[in-house]
Order: C-alpha cells, then structure tokens, then sequence
C-alpha cells in the first residue's frame, strides 16, 4: 500500500526563512518537511510522509488583501499534492501565527473537503476563530513544550489521514469543540458521581464532566424612580394564550412566543388559557388577569401613577428552555417593546 | 446510630400463567383472578384492570408507564416498632429500615394508563405525559426495565373521577398486587442475601446523600412514608429507609425527570455509596428534601437547612442528586454551594442541555462557581429517533403533543422527538443511568 500523504504548514520562522523581519514573506514551497514536520514524520512509523511544507510569513497571511491573493495558489499546491491531510503549524499561543493556521487548515477543508489538523494553546485567540472548523490539538503554551505537542498532533493527523473517526477531545488531545454526544460510558452515573466526590475528599486529582457556564450573571436593573411618564408593556412566561393556542407554543422548551392584543371585553377565561406544562394552571385558567394584570395597570394610569401601558402583551411557556433560547426571544421582544417606546415590562413568572 | 436489615433476594427467572399465584426455583406463577381480587379493595375509581407481561430480549415499547414498582415484603421487624413495607401505602407508617425483607429480583410490577385529559384530571403540570420505554437499541440504556420481567397492569379508569382519586387507586392496587406477589416467598429459601449495615467505622469520612424530589401537586408528588412532601423540612433518614420504601415516587408529571419507586428502593448512588462503605467512607445518611422550591426564599432556607444537617451529623462529603429541571437544579446547585461555604466537599449529578449538539445556548440552567464536580447525565435535548418495534406494551397508541390538541400515533412505529422528555428516566437523576454526554 502506498503511502499516505500530508501536506504540512508552517510561518516564516519555522520554516527557516527568518523572524520577524521576515515576516511580510509570501508563499514558500518546500520539497521536504521543515521544521515541526520533520518530527511529526517520524511519529508516524513510514505509514504517512510529509509530501510538501508550505510557508508564508505571519504578517503577510494575516493581511486581508494577501490572503484573498494567496488562497488560489495554495489551493493549486494542494490539487496538485492531492494530500490526505493538512497539518498546520502547531501555533502554540502565537496569535498571528494561531490564525495563519486556522485560515490555511480552514480553506483547504471547506474548499477541497481534506481533513485538517493545526495545534494551539487554548486561550490563543485563533481557537474561537477555528472552532468546529478544524481540529485543533492542545498544546503547550510555548514552543518549549515542542514535544509533548507534536504526538499529539502526529496521532490526530495519521487518524484523519486514514479517515477513522476521532475519539473524544479529552482522548485524543484536542481543544473541546463544544459538541458533546450522548453515549455509553463504561460506568454509571452513580458510580462515577460517588469516585469524583471520593477523589475531591482524598485530594486526588479530578475532572467535572458539566463545565460551568460561561457567560456571566445579569445584574438586575435600577429600580425607576418616577413612573409618571413611563409607559408600560407585559411579558408572561406562564403560558397564556388564546384559547387552541393559535401559534402552537410548546408547553415545555418552548422556542417562540406570542404577541397577543388585549381586548377588556373578552380578556376572560372563555377565550384565554395557560398551555404552560410546569405548574398547576387552575387560578390562571380561571383568570388570564393573573398573569397579565391589563385591569390593574389601566387603573395605575387612570391614577396617572403609571404613565401608560401596551394594549398587548407577549407571552411564552417557561419550562425546559435553555438559557440560549431564552435570551434570543428576550432581546427580540426587547426590541419590539423598544420601538414601541416601552421602557418598562410588568414580568410575571410561574 | 446505624440499621442493620437484611434482604433475602429471590430472583424471577421466568413468569408463567397458572391456577394460582405461586413462586418456586425462580418460577413466579400467575393467576390473574386472583391478582384481581387482590387489587378490588382499592378499585373503586378503576373500571377495569388487565395484564401484559415484557420479558427480556423483546423488541418493543412500552407506552403510558406511571410507576414501577419492587415486589417485596417484610417478614421481620423490630416488634414494638418496625413497619412493613412502603409504609404509609397500605402498611401503618412505622419507621422501617431493620430485620428481613424478601425482595422479587428481575421482576417489576409496572403500572400503565392513559388518564383522561380533561380538566377533571389535567392541569398544566398536572397531568400524566406519556411515558414510553424503548426496550431495545440505545435508548435501552435509560432504565433497567428492559431487562427485567414487568408484569404490566394496565387500567381502564372509572369516568368522571378527581386526578386525586385516579392516583390513589392506581398506586394502591398495584402496591396491593406487588405485594401479594412478594408474599408468596415466604418460608422459601433465598437465592442469597444482602446486608446493609451502615455501622460507622473509624478514620474514614462521613457522606451523606441528599435526595431531592419533586413535589408540585397530584401526579408531580412524592410521598414520604405515605405523605406528599410538600411542606417537609429536610429530614434525616436511614439509608435503610429507603431500601424498604419510606419514600415512594407519584411523580408522573414528566417522564424524563421522574423517579419511579422501583429506583427509590434500589437507588443506584445509595447502593454506590453502600459499597464503598467501610472501604472508603462512612455512609452516614439520606437527606430526604423537596426540590422546586417555590421561591428563593424557600430556596435559601432548604439549601441552608440541609448544609447544616450535613455538618451537624459530622459529614465532610456530600452527593447532591434532584429530581426535575430548571427550578430543581437551582435547589440543588444552592445546596452545593451551602455545604461547600461550611467546608463540606460536594459532588453532584444532573442531564444537561445544549441544544441539538451541545453547541446551543448553555448546558445548565443554573450553577454556582463552588459546582466543580458535577457528572454528566446526557442531555436530553438530543433529538432521540426510535426505530419500529415488534410490539406494544401498556397501550396501542401514543399520546403526545396534548397543547396542540393531541397527536396519536401508532405505539409500534419508528418515531422521532425533539427531546428526550418522553423517554422514561432519560434524564438519568438517579444516577442509574450510563449514558454520558462526552465531549468531541
């Protein structure tokens, strides 16, 4: 069986063109492996060679214009490689050089569908940039960690080559992509639940399988000072709709909401009901002013307490959707609110 | 402070119909009449009952499952003072946990029904989503109902009856027949025996396992030596409570979430715990609380009053499992972050969300910094794809979508859903569960 072949990438400096000062290089080809490549060549036992290296300085590929220029004749090259895999730098925590590799491994795969590797550490700011779109292998922050990075990278780039699917990212060493599938482990949950809490007791090392979430918690507003002049808008996420709920909100994780008129003459039980599935909903049904209390304002403004409120209101079932969808349907109807000239929402919860 | 109870395992190895109801070499015999008669003190609101049984290795579904229960029977206790089995149920509520319980092993008595959906019975939360078990494939691996004989009791109720009356009558009868199928071991041999004796012994530390249940009304209740839990204080139990039925799951409101009794009874982290016990820790109780608190307020007072009995009763570690969602893993992510702030080492479990591959949105409701152990119970946002099956159990067809006016397809077919909310136990709060989410 013939060999497989990999195409590999590499900046200015690796491939022994210079530094800094060399930086602003176009596009270099290479005959043999250079730099990083050569030690990854020799990981993979003679199953797969380094056919080409290709180089261009970190300041010239980070440019827009050069880019653009550039993508042609590196998609020449790789036509004429016809590789089964493209690895590229590794980047360590080298920012330009990080999205160098990103944009070459990037292009190759969305253009010619060829698998492709890069290795970077993971706050190098290139890993948001190329998540998902290539396979990124950890590595060390610096260059000193050279070999305890390239394995990892040889290992994930003979896989990709011989088209086998990857393992999990803590197996094979790569950068979570934040895709995580439902599959059998080796343990239950159980199990696994009471040895995490026994290494946190001994104070043997241990890994939560549920990072904690990533954006931050959502400070509650100022109170309003003067409402006089505020007009007023209502948001329920108690599941009020018409009766036969004419948008089809789902009663657990919903994914839209209603925008429903209030007329005082049938706000009333026999053309409103709450299609919420996470609560007892008998007072609500009884009731629709129990969740959006349309009376209660009218007089606050008739008492000029409140300076006005909508005639409609919008409303969603607030159980077992994830906090994505929900911020999406609450700057949505924030922005309808808005340009309505609402500055202040009646928000009743369940 | 410690219980010591034995439980003498006779397992069911095969089910037959007969004459009468009789159990011998692994052999459980039925006679359906007479499980009838068993069932009539309690089947006032019940218009008709009959049976079906799964066996394992069958390729089929098993539709509007409520609870499933563990046939078993207390032959010995504490004479001044021992309950019986599920006490509360059908037994006088005296503390169990001591003595000998025979206990059915392979064999579930599985309740199904399809209870009206009209306001009589319905609201909202309270009503019975349809409840569905995939007995082969993937979604096998959700429960342990594949690979035990069920006998299955499927119900027909009375019209124009409360959900309260509905509720109580099921649970009764098929807590009546489990029973009277347990009783037919006594005096036989035992295929072995198990003790759970949870004696402290000396230099290893003290964990405590909460458990939280859901607890919002009929058909969302749990019921603590025979009482919804609505308004209990955290309580201390005996791990060996448990194991004889103090607790007993009416949660029917959401599939995914509930805890059957058959898991209260045999809860996969206390028998962890169990087992490490005198190994690598002292296993010093269950700490029994609602979940869904109604408001941070409660919230704060239950998390905080747990903490507390936790340092009270000497803990250095804790496992925090909760039944429910969203409202429910703030109750629990609170109590992490109590007993964390008093020194106590937590570790936690719960289903996690992420859209359709992880990537949406967040995968916890809610967390605290202090979560920083937490297993991974799947997600059940995946959309789950169920292939044809041979047959159907507990009904012919499915009962879905009820707030877009119903959707009824035929229980046999291949199906797809968004989510896993329909999947008996698919979120894996009992820990029972090997089904991960793992990270690629």
């Amino acid at each position: 069986m013939s060999k497989l072949k990999a195409l590999f990438y590499v900046n200015q400096f690796f491939a022994g063109l210079g530094g800094e000062e060399m930086a602003h290089e176009g596009l270099h080809i290479f005959d043999e492996p250079k730099g990083p490549a050569v030690g990854v060549a020799a990981m993979w036992k003679g199953e797969m060679e380094v056919v080409k290296t290709f180089a261009c300085g970190d300041n010239y590929i980070n440019l827009e214009e050069n880019y653009e220029a550039v993508k042609p004749e590196i998609l020449k090259l790789v036509d004429e490689v016809k590789p089964d895999v493209i690895i590229a730098g590794p980047a360590f925590n080298a920012g330009r050089y990080g999205v160098a590799c990103g944009r070459v491994c990037d292009l190759i795969t969305k253009e010619r569908g060829i698998p492709s590797v890069t290795g970077m550490f993971p706050t190098n700011p290139a890993v948001a940039m190329f998540l998902r779109k290539t396979v990124i292998a950890e590595t060390t922050e610096t260059v000193a960690g050279m070999r305890k990075s390239l394995p990892i990278l040889a290992a994930i780039a003979l896989k990709l080559a011989k088209k086998e699917p990857l393992g999990t990212a803590s197996k094979e060493g790569y950068i979570e992509t934040g895709i995580r599938i439902n599959e059998v482990d080796e343990n239950s949950a159980a199990n696994r639940v009471v040895s995490m809490l026994l290494a946190k007791l001994q104070n043997k090392p241990f890994i939560t399988e549920v990072p904690l979430r990533k954006e931050g918690r959502v400070d509650a507003a100022k109170p309003l000072s003067d409402y006089s002049k505020v007009k007023f808008g209502f948001v329920t996420t108690g599941g009020l709709v018409p009766k036969g709920n004419p948008d089809k909100i789902r009663m657990y994780a919903a994914d839209s909401y209603g925008s429903y008129k209030i007329v005082i003459d049938t706000f009333n039980k026999d053309n409103y009901e709450s299609v919420h599935g996470g609560y007892d909903t008998t007072a609500v049904n009884e009731d629709p002013q129990r969740l959006v209390p349309y009376t209660a304002a009218l007089n606050l403004k008739e008492r000029g307490i409140i300076g006005d409120c909508t005639d409609y209101f919008f409303s969603t079932v607030g159980v077992g959707t994830n906090v994505g969808m929900s911020m999406k349907l609450g700057a949505d109807m924030a922005e309808k609110f808005i340009a309505d000239g609402v500055q202040a929402v009646f928000l009743t919860s369940t | 402070m410690s219980m010591r109870l034995t439980r003498k395992i006779y397992p069911v190895r095969e089910l037959r119909e007969g004459d009468k109801c009789e159990y011998s070499n692994c052999i459980l015999t039925v006679n359906y009449d007479e499980l009838l008669q068993v069932a009539k003190p309690y089947s006032k609101n019940i218009a008709k009952i009959w049976f079906e049984v799964y066996r394992p290795g069958e390729d089929a579904r098993i539709v509007h499952v409520m609870d499933t229960i563990q046939p078993m029977i207390k032959t010995d206790t504490p004479p001044e003072w021992g309950g019986k089995e599920y006490p509360g149920i059908l037994n006088y509520p005296y503390t169990v946990g001591m003595g000998t319980t025979n206990v059915l092993e392979g064999f579930t008595v599985m309740e199904c029904a399809a209870l009206p959906w009209d306001d009589s019975a319905s609201s909202g939360l309270l009503y019975v989503r349809d409840a569905i078990i995939q007995t082969t494939g993937f979604y096998r691996n959700y429960t342990p109902f594949c690979d035990t004989i069920n006998l299955i009791l499927n119900y027909e109720m009375a019209e124009g009856k409360s959900a309260e009356e509905y509720d109580n009558d099921i649970r009764k009868s098929a807590m009546a027949i489990a029973q009277h199928l347990a009783k037919l071991t006594i005096g036989l041999e035992p295929d072995r025996e198990e003790v759970y004796d949870n004696t402290a012994v000396d230099g290893l530390p003290k964990v405590a396992l909460v458990w939280m249940c859901q607890n919002q009304g009929v058909f969302a209740d749990t019921l603590f030596y025979g009482l919804p839990i609505d308004n209990m204080v955290p309580t201390l139990l005996e791990p060996n409570e448990m194991l004889d039925g103090a607790v007993v799951g009416g949660n029917l409101a959401w599939p995914a979430f509930k805890i059957p009794t058959w898991i209260h009874v045999n809860g996969p982290i206390l028998k962890e715990l169990y087992r490490r016990h005198g190994v690598d820790l002292n296993f010093a109780g269950v700490i029994l609380a609602r979940s869904h608190q109604p408001s941070n307020w409660h919230k704060d007072r239950c998390s905080q009053s747990i903490a507390k009995m936790a340092a009270q009763i000497g803990c250095e570690g804790l496992i925090m499992q909760w039944e429910g969602g969203g409202n429910a893993a703030i109750d629990g992510m609170l109590t992490v972050q109590n007993c964390e702030r008093r020194g106590i080492k937590a570790s936690t479990l719960t289903f996690e969300f992420g859209g359709k591959d992880g990537t949406e949105g967040q995968l916890l409701v809610d967390d605290v910094p202090e979560a920083n152990a937490v297993v991974s119970c799947g997600s059940w946002e995946r959309t789950v794809k169920l292939d044809a099956v041979k047959i159907a159990y507990g009904g012919k067809t499915m009962r879905l979508d009820k707030e877009k006016g119903g959707y009824f397809p035929d229980a046999t077919q291949a199906i797809e859903f968004d989510t896993s909310v329909h999947m008996y136990m698919s979120g894996n709060q009992s820990g029972y569960s090997k089904i991960t989410a793992h990270a690629y």
